[in-house]
């Protein structure tokens, strides 16, 4: 008999993406799950932080209300703002999320992010790019938002990537229970999450969270022997201090026991603001986006050398050797 | 083999006595100024076998698009470069003159020995000249850079435009010309009016037949390289003339000649040929001895004691080779130039190309190499010296076609490398690597490098390929030969042939010497055949203004044929049905005026020389034109693959799935250019319609119909040389010029907008690019496409920006896109590995970028000189900064 691809349980996916080439090795298709617990300033994916689908505005390709206006019809709250003849907004307030307008929509104004697919939905996707992984030693990467968000749709998305002899990359915050690792390291051949700050406080300040589930999580994927590459995103001004840096490496020194396979050291990017617009979000980095990208990114080549020094496998930048 | 006196012989000798009283000596004036050679500094591994003179690994960054340096490391290749970067494009008239002269002093001839004659006479007088620093000699009988002239094939044009003086005043594709040579040309207007092979040709035709052509003001298909020019498109057999030379041409005339019974009409007509290439045969011989005298007066002249050796040396080898076989490698080169120079001497045709050097050179390298008589560095001075005399070479187009196919240069001499041998095994070696390094130092938009790309071939190879590309020209293309040989084994090729198989022009298959494949026929236009579909056989653009409407909508006739419209059509199936009767209509009215360009061709302009240079011509004591050939093909390529792909979606989605649309307003909405229809053009152009380009099979399938209905319909036709019709799947840049004849279509483009280029997605004025999920699913989707099939070629563009190509990652990844592809049969890939911004920029400031070499289709271009509306189609084809 034929399993109903509708059937079984579905996952939040905000986008996936094909021939990735920056999270994990190889040429690789990552997915990238909506929903997240942190509020990191930084962040460069706003669409992936509400666990629900949402609507997007990209009111400079609407085509004119006078010609058009499909979107007004088809909204039942009256939460769609126009102006100069355009949709400019959605007022978040009153709308109720149905997502009408978006297939409405006859072009790319009004985006959904976040579509419901099972396991066999996205392996199908997946699958497409199977022969491209042989080649360059790629595969799959879940990313997101968080995608241990969404923990028993990863586990069997996992399971079944490993079934079709795929190599699995998850990326996460490692917010998350511990049990939850233990469920999905199984089928994860390697794992990349990042360090924002050492400091507690300092990193609720930053991300709405404390970090000590997250030492935690790396220490206990550090005890488990998972090939792991941690990420440490330089935000002038939140955690480029010596201090924090002096601290980070010591705790990478002291915890990993040779399960590192890299430390990369990201450069900040003022990304995505375009999107936070589109979404109605306040972009919460805006003083940040004056740094002079020449001298920054020589900061970013000396630290590398610096944590280097700690005898840690660190670099500047996402390349990871194959 | 001496030579058996007979009567034919005795026939020979007198025809070459009268003929040499009849011509005026031709004067060669030498070339001012000395060559100083340089000894090649090269630090090169001498080993036999070892590669190139290069690492195969060596990484050369970007070009310099600044043009103030170059990359040879040869001294004196660096001054020929900054040379010809400095030499102003001109038109001679001297061929012409020659030509019209002789044409009319042998008129009494038949035409096949007229034709021998003819050219014969302008061996025998035309200006030759040496260049400083060459090292192989010759010339399109023309200068360098400049552009001689063709009357027999068309000349209306030639008289228009030097009536309006366009030449030089042209933004791109700037000729000078001289008073004196403008005066002569214009004196034989008189002479050419009516009787040049266009003429012929349109005199041909039916009105049904020529006006669905680019005679017509609405056409469906465009066979104006043939109609107006010569046809071209072969490569002389090297490997067997470099092996018995000229005097084995001979001695193989003669024979046949012994044999033959010429009570016959066959025979007599056989006859006809041979004696006219035997008087060629001796023109070449004195031609060769003129070049030779040439050199000697040079060294006579040369104060420098190196130089002067080395000239007394190219007077030998032109000597030597205008009767005899090569003995060296050098002479092999010199003789590989001669014969394809003569060949564009002969007649116009495009897409003259080179073949696999690196397999017909390889025996005269490994000799002298083995013998301790050559370096490698100076066989990489030699190489790099051939693609320079490639570039020399120039040739006019008409304005219209220049805005469109800008800056063609000599037009498609595609230059071959790698690849496996007739027996199937790979013959990858150290010529194969020096001919990339070749084009990695000169970095010049000739030859139209191309390389083989198989399974089996040498991963050090494919870097180097990769590394080449990387430079930034966007050279070399890449073929498959994977999905290549079982397509010629499909059309009746011999596994041998197969395996050997060569590419001509821009992406067209040949089996190398052996073939005149009529490649790139004519234009044909998918979208086109879908308008007249989906709308009672009417252009959606009709109106009275239309040169045609008295005789078409004015006198209720429809342009094709009445299957319906969108309104009558029940089901999609319907719709369907009725493009593929559409299609049948129009591939045969093609087929006629392609045939039509064919039967003048052989009947006004033989090629008694381009046939010694074909198997199996003089054995069948054929012309080249009249079936000579061991193969014979008739290659038209089908434009608009994405276009139709996604007008059939959006029909199949919006009308009869989702019933989202009436068929009516789609009508509608085409026939007023979208206006009033500003809701179902973004729909069209929006994500909710299935596009091509992006990996879904929805929409693949419905290319896939297309190619197929065009294919299935080509396959049925038969040319007059005895062989088939084989189709093509390619736009090169023709896209643009074809779109500006046709009318709005149901993907969301406006009127005269372009077509979608080869096999690549849509990109429209109203929304960009359809492609939205990266470089890996355009590959997919165009793989979909059965690629087996296009005889002639497909070909696929894909823009990358330099950082997602950098480094070994970036290597890599490049060598598994192409692997990928290639995987899927894919039959041709080729890239441009350049930043939007800096494009760009280019066009803003073009003084800043003289020498940025971009891919503009089957050929590389220089992006400053290209036209407007190019440039903007080039920028506007999506480019992938990463792979996602």
């Amino acid at each position: 008999m034929l399993s109903n691809p509708e059937s079984g349980i579905k996952g939040i996916i905000s986008n996936i993406q094909h021939m990735t080439v920056h999270d994990g090795p190889g040429v690789r298709t990552e997915i990238f799950f909506k929903g997240c617990p942190l509020r990191c300033r930084w962040c460069s994916n706003p669409e992936g932080l509400s666990p629900e689908p949402e609507v997007g505005v990209f009111g400079h390709d609407c085509i004119g209300i006078d010609v058009c206006g499909a979107c007004l019809k088809a909204c039942p709250t009256g939460a769609l703002m126009a102006g100069e003849n355009r949709i400019m907004a959605i007022d978040r307030q009153v709308c109720k999320k149905c997502l009408r307008c978006a297939s409405a929509c006859p072009n790319n104004t009004l985006v959904v992010y976040g579509d419901r697919m099972t396991v066999d939905q996205v392996m199908d996707e997946i699958l497409k790019d199977r022969s491209i992984y042989m080649r360059t030693g790629g595969g799959v990467t879940l990313s997101g938002g968080d995608c241990l968000y969404q923990p028993e749709f990863v586990r069997q998305l996992l399971e079944a990537c490993k079934k079709a002899r795929i190599h699995t990359c998850v990326e996460s915050e490692v917010v998350c229970a511990t049990s939850v690792l233990d469920s999905i390291l199984p089928y994860t051949d390697l794992f990349i999450t990042d360090i924002k700050h050492m400091d507690p406080y300092k990193h609720r300040d930053y991300t709405g969270f404390s970090n000590r589930q997250i030492k935690k999580n790396i220490e206990y994927l550090a005890l488990k022997s998972t090939p792991l590459i941690v990420r440490l995103p330089i935000i002038p001004g939140c955690n480029d201090d010596e201090k924090n840096l002096r601290e980070t490496a010591e705790f990478l020194t002291q915890t990993m026991r040779g399960n590192l396979l890299q430390i990369q050291i990201i450069p900040y990017r003022p990304l995505g603001i375009e999107k936070y617009q589109a979404l109605g979000i306040d972009y919460p980095m805006k003083e940040q986006s004056k740094t002079k990208p020449g001298e920054y990114l020589e900061r970013i080549r000396k630290l590398a050398e610096e944590f280097r020094s700690y005898g840690l496998p660190a670099q500047a930048g996402t390349t990871v050797k194959s | 083999m001496e030579l058996e006196t007979s009567q034919i012989e005795n026939l020979v000798t007198k025809i070459l006595n009268q003929m040499k009283s009849e011509n005026k000596t031709g004067a060669a004036v030498p070339a001012a100024g000395h060559g100083t050679g340089t000894s090649p500094t090269y630090p090169g591994q001498e080993k036999l076998g070892a590669g190139g003179n290069e690492p195969f690994d060596l990484e050369y960054g970007m070009m310099d698009t600044s043009g103030k340096t170059y990359a040879s490391p040869y001294p004196r290749i660096v001054k020929i470069l900054d040379r010809l970067h400095h030499t102003p494009m001109t038109v001679d008239a001297e061929r012409a003159m020659l030509y019209t002269n002789a044409y009319q002093l042998y008129e009494n001839d038949p035409q096949t020995l007229r034709m021998a004659k003819v050219f014969a006479y302008i061996l025998n007088n035309i200006t030759i000249r040496i260049h400083p620093d060459e090292l192989i000699t010759g010339e399109v009988a023309a200068p360098s850079r400049s552009a001689p002239i063709y009357p027999e094939f068309s000349y209306d044009w030639i008289v228009e435009e030097l009536h309006s003086g366009v030449w030089s005043k042209r933004n791109n594709d700037v000729y000078y010309i001289s008073d004196e040579d403008k005066n002569k040309l214009l004196s034989i207007e008189k002479y050419w009016k009516g009787k040049t092979n266009s003429d012929a040709i349109i005199a041909m035709l039916s009105d049904e037949q020529a006006c669905g052509s680019s005679l017509g003001p609405k056409p469906v298909f465009f066979p104006n390289l043939h109609l107006w020019g010569g046809i071209g498109h072969i490569i002389p057999r090297y490997q067997k003339l470099l092996k018995i030379g000229f005097i084995g041409l001979r001695n193989e005339i003669v024979d046949c000649l012994n044999k033959l019974d010429a009570s016959t009409a066959a025979g007599l007509e056989k006859r006809e040929l041979y004696v006219g290439m035997l008087i060629i045969l001796q023109a070449i011989k004195d031609y060769h001895m003129r070049w030779g005298a040439l050199c000697r007066a040079e060294a006579e002249r040369e104060t420098d004691a190196q130089r002067k050796r080395e000239l007394l040396t190219m007077a030998e080898n032109n000597e030597w080779i205008s009767e005899q076989p090569p003995r060296n490698f050098w002479e092999a080169m010199q003789m590989t130039y001669s014969i394809t120079a003569l060949v564009t001497i002969e007649s116009n045709g495009q897409g003259v190309s080179w073949g696999r050097p690196d397999e017909y050179l390889y025996p005269f390298y490994e000799k002298d190499m083995k013998e301790g008589k050559i370096t490698k560095a100076f066989v990489g001075e030699l190489w790099e010296q051939l693609y320079l005399k490639i570039h020399e070479m120039n040739r006019i187009r008409d304005d219209e076609t220049c805005r469109l196919n800008s800056e063609h240069g000599i037009g498609g001499p595609l230059l071959l490398l790698g690849g496996c041998d007739g027996t199937g095994a790979d013959m990858t070696n150290d010529l194969t690597y020096i001919g990339l390094e070749a084009h990695a130092h000169t970095q010049l938009p000739d030859p139209w490098l191309g390389v083989r790309w198989g399974i089996a071939s040498p991963w050090e190879y494919k870097v180097k390929v990769i590394n080449t590309i990387r430079v930034g020209t966007s050279q070399p293309k890449i073929f498959n030969d994977e999905c290549i040989i079982p397509n010629c084994l499909r059309i009746g090729r011999s596994l041998e042939d197969s395996r050997n198989y060569s590419v001509v022009g821009c992406v067209e298959i040949d089996s190398g010497g052996r073939e005149y494949g009529e490649h790139d026929a004519s234009y044909f236009n998918l979208a086109k055949v879908l308008e007249l579909t989906i709308n009672n056989g009417h252009c959606v653009d009709c109106s009275a203004s239309c040169p045609r409407y008295a005789k078409c909508a004015g006198a209720n006739r429809p342009l094709g044929i009445d299957t319906g419209n969108l309104t009558t059509y029940k089901t999609f199936e319907e719709l369907k049905d009725a493009y593929r009767k559409q299609m049948a209509y129009w591939v045969t009215q093609m087929a006629a005026v392609v045939n039509a360009c064919d039967v003048a061709h052989a009947r006004n302009k033989p090629l008694p020389y381009a046939s010694m240079l074909i198997e199996d011509c003089i054995q069948n004591g054929k012309d080249l034109t009249h079936g000579g050939a061991r193969y014979n093909f008739t290659g038209p390529q089908a434009i608009g693959v994405g276009t139709v792909a996604d007008s059939l979606s959006s029909i199949k989605k919006l009308i009869y799935e989702d019933k989202r649309v009436a068929p009516g307003d789609m009508l509608d909405a085409l026939k007023s250019n979208w206006k009033g229809h500003e809701q179902l053009l973004a729909l069209v152009n929006g994500n909710q319609v299935p596009h091509f380009g992006n990996d879904d099979d929805y929409v693949d399938s419905l290319a896939r119909f297309a190619t197929d209905a065009y294919c299935d319909e080509v396959d049925k036709h038969r040319n007059c040389r005895g062989g088939k019709f084989t189709p093509g799947i390619y736009s090169v840049s023709a896209n643009l010029g074809i779109g500006m004849t046709q009318g709005a279509t149901p993907d969301g483009r406006g009127n005269y907008e372009a077509l979608s280029n080869c096999l690549g997605p849509v990109q429209t004025a109203a929304s960009g690019g359809h492609d939205v999920s990266g470089p890996i699913a355009v590959i997919r989707s165009a793989a979909k496409c059965d690629q087996m099939r296009a005889g002639n070629g497909t070909l696929l563009n894909i823009r990358f920006s330099p950082s997602i190509t950098s480094g070994d990652t970036g290597r890599d990844n490049m060598i598994a896109f192409v692997e990928d592809y290639f995987a899927r049969k894919g039959l041709h890939i080729q890239f441009n590995i350049v930043d939007t911004e800096t494009l760009k920029d280019a066009q803003v400031h073009p003084e800043k970028y003289p020498t940025l070499l971009v891919r503009v289709a089957g050929y590389s271009a220089y992006f400053t000189r290209l036209s407007k509306e190019l440039q903007d189609d080039l920028i506007g084809r999506s480019s992938y900064k990463s792979f996602d």
